[in-house]
């Protein structure tokens, strides 16, 4: 049963980011083979959302800052010279985090297991690793956006 | 006449781009990030509309439209409601709120407008 929800999320996660993706930056998010994001040692932006209810887990969402810049451009309408700083492209990342999970979060309570939405938070680095606790599953979902990738990884409790 | 428009989000992002959506049309805008910046945002400003988040912190949008149609002065208010939730529960409550309408993020320019457009009347900038 708890392999069948994470499939069932994985699933809604790979519709969800499409969604996102396509509406709000008119971009193209193709599931793709795995890439090592960190392989080039860019700078990475992660937004994270978590789900606590009937089911139990948590999202990242990683891109390259790079990217994370792009996509603020895209989102906000505005060039990247105009971008200050990091606080309008962390905010992006986490609304974006926030409407991949709210979509996924909705689905979940239509098909009868409740829960509800952590607030987005936001980490940066250049060498960090999502690794679950001895009690959860770890999966992961790569896309391609063009020339650049986005990694979703899903850390989720087994049900009760 | 250009009309004015309150956005509350706790989103900076959403707010700049609500107001990107009306950049042809004549409108104001005033914004807040949370229901009780809203509440005092509308008491001050007398918007012709609202357009409302509903997960924010210190005060969120269920309790800010409560409040708001318990003000003699602003119950009239038309208010669109936003929300990153869209499972049927969800929407059957906002449904109940006495909300113009809603929208669903993530969402398109065009629906914004377009839901907007028939709650107020929307005119284009003049031409410069």
């Amino acid at each position: 049963m708890t392999t069948n929800l994470t499939n069932e999320v994985l699933d809604l996660l790979n519709g969800s980011v499409t969604e996102v993706f396509n509406t709000m930056f008119s971009l193209e998010a193709k599931p793709a083979a795995p890439h090592d994001l960190q392989a080039s040692g860019e700078t990475l932006v992660a937004g994270s959302v978590g789900f606590i209810g009937d089911v139990n887990g948590v999202v990242y969402l990683q891109v390259t800052a790079a990217f994370a810049r792009v996509l603020a451009s895209l989102m906000l309408g505005m060039s990247e010279d105009e971008i200050e700083g990091d606080e309008m492209v962390n905010d992006v990342v986490g609304e974006v985090s926030n409407m991949i999970v709210g979509a996924v979060k909705s689905r979940l309570c239509d098909s009868g297991s409740s829960c509800v939405l952590t607030i987005p938070s936001i980490v940066r680095g250049s060498s960090f690793h999502v690794e679950p606790t001895g009690s959860s599953n770890r999966r992961a979902l790569s896309f391609q956006c063009g020339a650049d990738h986005l990694l979703v990884e899903l850390l989720m409790k087994p049900s009760k | 006449m250009s009309k004015k428009i309150l956005t509350v989000d706790d989103s900076k992002t959403i707010r700049m781009i609500i107001q990107r959506a009306f950049r042809a049309h004549d409108c104001a805008f005033c914004e807040a990030g949370n229901g009780e910046e809203g509440l005092a945002a509308a008491a001050r400003e007398k918007p012709d509309l609202i357009i409302l988040d509903i997960t924010m912190p210190v005060m969120d949008g269920i309790t800010m439209l409560t409040k708001l149609r318990q003000d003699p002065e602003l119950k009239v208010t038309p208010v669109i409601m936003l929300s990153a939730e869209s499972g049927r529960d969800s929407i059957a409550k906002i449904a109940q709120l006495g909300i113009s309408d809603y929208l669903i993020k993530p969402f398109k320019e065009e629906q914004l407008l377009e839901k907007a457009g028939k709650v107020i009347p929307l005119t284009l900038k003049a031409a410069a």
